[in-house]
């Protein structure tokens, strides 16, 4: 029925008529959100629409990463974008350069019952200019995770008592543990996007702060020994790849099939899969048990790569003022539903979510949730952040390199120059 | 003769199998999406031996298909519409009209068959910001309007048909208007229909031009919203391939009733220059 | 004979006749040819104004590697497709031809009917089809090379596989232009090169080859101006990786203006382009005609 009555408000519209006067504000919403946490937010919005009769979302899933993007772009510029969408902090310089968002007034966080103090500083900060305006909402912190097939591991000396991974300190003891997966059969020991694109990104990008490695300092991309750091991380995936312990060219997608297929033991992606496993498992199509820890340190110091998911409302200067309170009103209410979120995977960016006691009790959550603090975000640049520059970069050089078309020496200097031409 | 036959026997089965082959992505994609999501990420075999219509479910209930079915419908059936009557009224004039500049126009007609529309999509984007039309069906329909071979082909059938059946007409007093909707464009019917049928598969398979001049989900086409949508799927082999056979749907099904003039409408377009 | 009121009236329906399609031609074909054209000498974003600024977009456009790659890629594109297609699509022609009644119905069908699919239906199928890990093809790969290979994530084999899979989508349409070449050849010659006692094979090239030349010269023109468009598939394949190795003009086009917001710069490649395909097909036009004569 809902589809008919939209069918018919569409062809109204199209043939230009006018539709008839609605007492209900449409909110028209977009977002990226197509793992498993998507479904989540699929039910946040339902039971938004429902508690909402005078507001209505209208949601819209679009292709992650670079075609998001890209339709934010052209469609603000045109004067066509959505009332609300989500957006990665990670991005948000990328954001200001292009000026595609409309900046969050003290007054717009009152009508949504919010404020600054409600958030983590580092969450408020990162969705903020340099000069402190605010930009977007934060929504979430989210990390990658282990994932890990406990069923196959029952038994070693790399789970503890508790069912959480152990004595893995090092990158031989990951090489060893993905070796005795290997010989036990398991195709592709560790899964991970490893064809480009953010998968690979966030592995690289782990490794290379577990070094203490930084990609931009002082405007400089991969200054100093930094460049042998990240050359080293990228050698250390592409040994991986040569011994056959991480599957070659993995698109997303058959990352995770290649573990709920139980092809890989271990699992490396962004808590927004929890959803997927929680899911099968539940209905019994997995076929073994799972869980998630945070990502082992395996070189210098604990460090996990993160990013935060945000609410953006896109610039757009003839939005209604009747528009716009529901857009905060629709904020204010997912952030005080985020709890629903976290069973998604996410940390949610809302403190009383997380000092709430179900949160506590949240599982895999309450076991990853020490990552918070190794968490590693993007470089804050322009070259930076989801479908920027230096995703182009692992595109073209360091997915290149893992499989052995070029050195990790040369993926890195390349890299170097690359970004650093973006810059000058 | 019977080793003639036997001869002609195993060339047709030679090329059925030939055949088959070219048309195996098509029952591949049927097969996987009538298997259950695990089954396709298992060796499971190349035969269709499970009738599992979860996928086909899940696609209708949940996805925005019907809008997007809608709005091909309605963008392709207005291009065809508008692209058959301007084209034949210009083919009618070319053909049987005498006015300045009548070589130059068909020149230019058959000139701009060589022209890579797709050069032009940053202008007629532009274009179509300025009137207002990013994320409209007439912003979707209006670069699509030009079809040269439409005028070409039309002039050549109407060269061909003899001069005297104008006469009573005219003797009848009827105009320019009157000799091409009851005389010429009736004699033509066939070639008309073969026309639209490709006029119409071209614009409902655009995906290029509707890709960037809309931007909003309840306004995508079908080869657009499928690939620029994602619904929350996880392993979705089985549910993508249902998406991409309900999309195929109407035109296979259109191809298959329509089979013998959409043949001969390509056939004709080779009688252009050949 | 003509009189001139009559002359007049002539004039008048011509022009009421010719208007509706004129007007949609100025508005949406010519006034956009002249804005790419003004446009590619400005450094306009995609919407707003810009400077002029003369053949700037030309000489950066030289010395872009990218766009050096790219042209590469489309010439290569061209070649992997639009002579293999022609030769595919006689070759099913010709034994469709000698098939009667409805098993000749029914197999025209089969390989008629990619071409009617949608071009993303066609590239989810192959993509599918040709995933490295689960793909149906990676076995008949695995038997060939010995090892499965990520087609659209191979530099060397991303080119060939977007050249097959759009072979196998618009192949049905060459296959009908030549079937309908070769029923326009009188039976008649047949019989006569039979009694002179030409074999199949000389009956071919004396005969089929030169009368189908018309036809064939078409579809190698048509194919040609056809894949120089390439975006489509290689959007949805490969996205122009992996290193570029796929990328193309138009792929460059769309990333200036709609990621990067430079419509003067994407403006001039698409002139580029559009000269490119013009001269070309008019080349070979040209030339076509003149290997018929012979």
């Amino acid at each position: 029925m809902k589809t008919l009555t939209r069918l018919a408000t569409a062809t109204a519209l199209s043939l230009g008529l006018a539709a008839p006067a609605m007492a209900q504000v449409e909110v028209e919403w977009w977002d990226f959100l197509s793992g498993g946490d998507g479904v989540r937010m699929k039910a946040l919005i339902e039971e938004f629409n429902a508690e909402h009769p005078d507001i209505q979302i209208s949601g819209t899933t679009l292709e992650w990463g670079l075609p998001f993007y890209t339709k934010v772009r052209t469609s603000v510029a045109v004067g066509q974008g959505p009332d609300i969408m989500t957006y990665h902090l990670s991005r948000l310089p990328l954001a200001l350069e292009e000026g595609v968002l409309s900046p969050i007034s003290a007054a717009d966080l009152e009508t949504a019952g919010l404020s600054t103090e409600d958030f983590f500083p580092a969450a408020v900060t990162a969705a903020s200019t340099d000069d402190g305006q605010l930009m977007a909402v934060p929504f979430d912190i989210h990390a990658i995770v282990a994932y890990y097939n406990r069923t196959a591991l029952e038994g070693t000396d790399w789970l503890d008592a508790d069912g959480n991974l152990t004595g893995l300190d090092s990158v031989e003891d990951m090489t060893a543990l993905l070796t005795w997966a290997k010989e036990e059969g398991f195709s592709d020991p560790l899964s991970f996007q490893t064809e480009g694109g953010g998968g690979t990104w966030r592995v690289f990008y782990t490794l290379l702060r577990q070094q203490d490695g930084e990609m931009l300092t002082d405007g400089e991309v991969l200054a100093g020994d930094n460049l042998d750091k990240a050359a080293r991380a990228i050698q250390i995936m592409a040994d991986w790849r040569a011994e056959g312990l991480i599957p070659e060219q993995a698109a997303y997608e058959a990352s995770v099939a290649l573990f709920s297929g139980a092809k890989s033991v271990l699992h490396i992606n962004g808590v927004w899969e929890v959803p997927t496993f929680k899911d099968s498992a539940a209905d019994g199509s997995l076929g073994f048990d799972w869980f998630a820890n945070e990502v082992p340190q395996l070189l210098d110091q604990p460090a996990t790569w993160a990013d935060s998911h945000a609410f953006a409302v896109p610039a757009n200067p003839d939005m209604s003022d009747e528009t716009r309170a529901a857009v905060m009103t629709v904020i204010g209410w997912m952030e005080e539903h985020s709890l629903a979120w976290a069973d998604a995977g996410h940390i949610p960016a809302y403190v009383p979510t997380v000092d709430s006691e179900a949160y506590a009790e949240l599982q895999p959550n309450a076991t990853y949730a020490s990552l918070a603090k190794n968490a590693a975000f993007d470089p804050r640049s322009k070259i930076a952040g989801v479908a920027s520059p230096v995703y182009d970069a692992v595109d073209n050089l360091i997915a290149p390199a893992v499989h052995g078309f070029l050195s990790p020496e040369d993926a890195a200097a390349q890299m170097k120059d690359q970004l650093q031409s973006l810059l000058d | 003769m019977t080793l003639k036959q036997a001869r002609n026997l195993a060339f047709t089965g030679l090329v059925l199998i030939a055949a088959a082959i070219w048309t195996f992505p098509l029952y591949w994609a049927l097969t996987t999406s009538l298997r259950s999501e695990n089954r396709n990420v298992s060796d499971a075999g190349w035969l269709l031996d499970e009738l599992n219509f979860g996928a086909f479910r899940e696609i209708l209930g949940n996805s925005k298909l019907p809008m997007w079915y809608l709005n091909s419908v309605g963008t392709s059936g207005i291009i065809t519409l508008i692209v058959l009557v301007t084209g034949m009224m210009c083919a009618y004039a070319l053909s049987q009209l005498r006015f300045p500049g009548r070589r130059l126009l068909y020149l230019v007609v058959v000139g701009s068959f060589m022209v890579p529309v797709p050069a032009l999509y940053v202008a007629q984007f532009v274009l179509m910001n300025d009137l207002g039309l990013v994320n409209t069906w007439w912003g979707i329909i209006l670069p699509q309007l030009v079809v040269p071979v439409v005028i070409i082909v039309y002039k050549q059938f109407f060269d061909a048909i003899p001069k005297e059946m104008r006469e009573a007409v005219v003797l009848d007093g009827g105009g320019e208007f009157t000799l091409l909707f009851k005389l010429y464009l009736p004699l033509n019917w066939g070639i008309t229909a073969a026309l639209a049928i490709i006029t119409f598969i071209t614009a409902w398979n655009n995906f290029f031009w509707p890709f960037l001049v809309v931007t909003s989900e309840d306004m995508m086409t079908i080869p657009v919203g499928i690939t620029q949508v994602n619904d929350a799927f996880g392993v979705a082999y089985a549910r993508v391939m249902a998406l991409a056979l309900l999309a195929a749907a109407p035109v296979i099904i259109g191809y298959l009733i329509f089979q013998k003039r959409v043949t001969e409408a390509v056939m004709i377009s080779a009688g252009v220059k050949g | 004979m003509l009189t001139p009121k009559r002359r007049r009236r002539e004039r008048r329906a011509a022009f009421l006749m010719i208007a509706p399609f004129l007007f949609i031609f100025t508005a949406f074909f010519l006034y956009p040819t002249y804005s790419v054209i003004a446009l590619s000498f400005t450094d306009a974003p995609l919407i707003g104004e810009g400077n002029w600024v003369g053949l700037a977009n030309y000489t950066k456009l030289l010395g872009d590697r990218l766009f050096h790659t790219s042209l590469w890629n489309n010439f290569y594109f061209v070649l992997l497709t639009v002579i293999p297609t022609t030769v595919i699509a006689m070759l099913i022609a010709l034994a469709v031809s000698k098939l009667k009644g409805r098993m000749q119905a029914l197999v025209l069908t089969l390989f008629f009917l990619p071409y009617v699919l949608p071009v993303s239906v066609v590239t989810m199928i192959w993509s599918w089809m040709l995933d490295f890990q689960f793909g149906i093809l990676q076995p008949v790969i695995a038997a060939i090379t010995g090892k499965p290979v990520p087609v659209f994530k191979n530099p060397y084999w991303v080119m060939p596989m977007i050249a097959v899979v759009t072979v196998w989508w618009t192949n049905g349409f060459n296959v009908l232009l030549l079937i309908a070449g070769l029923r326009n050849i009188p039976a008649d010659l047949y019989e006569a090169a039979s009694l002179d006692g030409a074999t199949p094979w000389q009956r071919f090239w004396r005969v089929t080859w030169p009368l189908l030349w018309p036809v064939t010269a078409l579809v190698l023109t048509l194919q040609l101006i056809l894949q120089l468009k390439l975006f489509d598939q290689v959007y949805l394949l490969s996205n122009g990786g992996p290193f570029n190795r796929s990328y193309v003009v138009l792929m460059q086009m769309y990333r200036e203006a709609f990621q990067l917001n430079h419509g003067g710069y994407a403006s001039a490649i698409a002139m580029v382009l559009f000269l490119f395909i013009v001269v070309l097909s008019v080349l070979q036009f040209q030339l076509l005609r003149l290997g018929g004569r012979k």
